[in-house]
């Protein structure tokens, strides 16, 4: 029940995959891949997740193809419209807007039968000064998904799962 | 019919009104609400025959946009369309008095499905 101590879910490769296909009506595809490394030079947009007493148990970080890729099919905004974002490693701030939504719905990835209940808290997008807390957390290693994706019709990006 | 869609995100609300389509019901007039506040005056001016209404959002959230509603004697049919769909939260928003819980992501289906169970029909 929900008095009992609930451990943060871990989403598995097919929870993710099935959301994100869901969410941007399009084929995603997926493969692990090595961890993620978010550096000012590979700059990477991060979502914070907090449980109901607003401490952080999970971020997700996209780099900026997968940033911009999402953001742009969840509005429908075509493939030109990430250009900029990828060209100069910063995620455009109307792509930033698309981001959060699909990261905040991304939390019901977390939110699954007894598992601690999660919301997003905050998004960095890429580009921007990442706190060093932040920045810390996507490092964490342990329980964590890496992972490549291809959005269909976009292109391919990487997105880690990292529960902290 | 007229229809008010409430969420913080402009994305998402394009989302929620593309998706109605989808499923059929391009024919109604949507009035859009960033928050629950603004949901709220839109019930009471607009006399909208349906809201759907995310549940986290500044100012005033969905379920006490609901309460409020309920609160005020109004009963228009409320529905939810929110991320938050773990059987906890359902059974707040049944509690609260809405109708239904689309959880995102969702498909035209459940939307059809949804304002079919409140007799909003294409």
């Amino acid at each position: 029940m929900s008095s009992m101590a609930a451990e943060t879910h871990l989403p598995t490769n097919k929870e993710i995959r099935d959301l994100l296909s869901g969410l941007l009506g399009r084929e995603v595809t997926l493969q692990p891949a090595a961890p993620l490394v978010v550096s000012p030079k590979k700059p990477a947009s991060v979502g914070v997740y907090v449980d109901d007493s607003l401490v952080v148990r999970a971020v997700i970080a996209c780099d900026v193809a997968f940033s911009a890729y999402a953001a742009a099919a969840i509005a429908l905004m075509p493939l030109p419209a990430t250009e900029s974002s990828l060209a100069q490693n910063h995620l455009q701030e109307t792509l930033a807007e698309n981001l959060y939504e699909v990261l905040n719905v991304a939390a019901s990835l977390f939110n699954v039968g007894n598992a601690m209940h999660l919301r997003l808290l905050d998004l960095h997008p890429a580009g921007a000064k990442l706190p060093g807390d932040v920045l810390m957390r996507t490092l964490t290693l342990g329980r964590r998904e890496d992972l490549t994706l291809d959005i269909a019709g976009y292109g391919t990006g990487r997105m880690s799962v990292i529960l902290t | 019919m007229k229809i008010v869609v409430a969420d913080d995100s402009r994305v998402m609300r394009q989302i929620v009104i593309r998706t109605l389509r989808q499923a059929g019901h391009g024919g109604h007039e949507v009035l859009e609400a960033e928050n629950g506040r603004q949901a709220v005056e839109l019930v009471q001016t607009e006399k909208p025959d349906l809201v759907l209404s995310d549940w986290n959002m500044p100012e005033m959230n969905g379920i006490d946009a609901l309460r409020v509603l309920r609160g005020a004697g109004n009963d228009i049919p409320f529905g939810f369309v929110t991320s938050e769909g773990s059987e906890a939260m359902r059974q707040r928003a049944e509690q609260a008095g809405a109708a239904f819980l689309i959880a995102k992501p969702f498909t035209p289906e459940a939307f059809d499905d949804a304002l079919a169970s409140v007799g909003v029909r294409p």
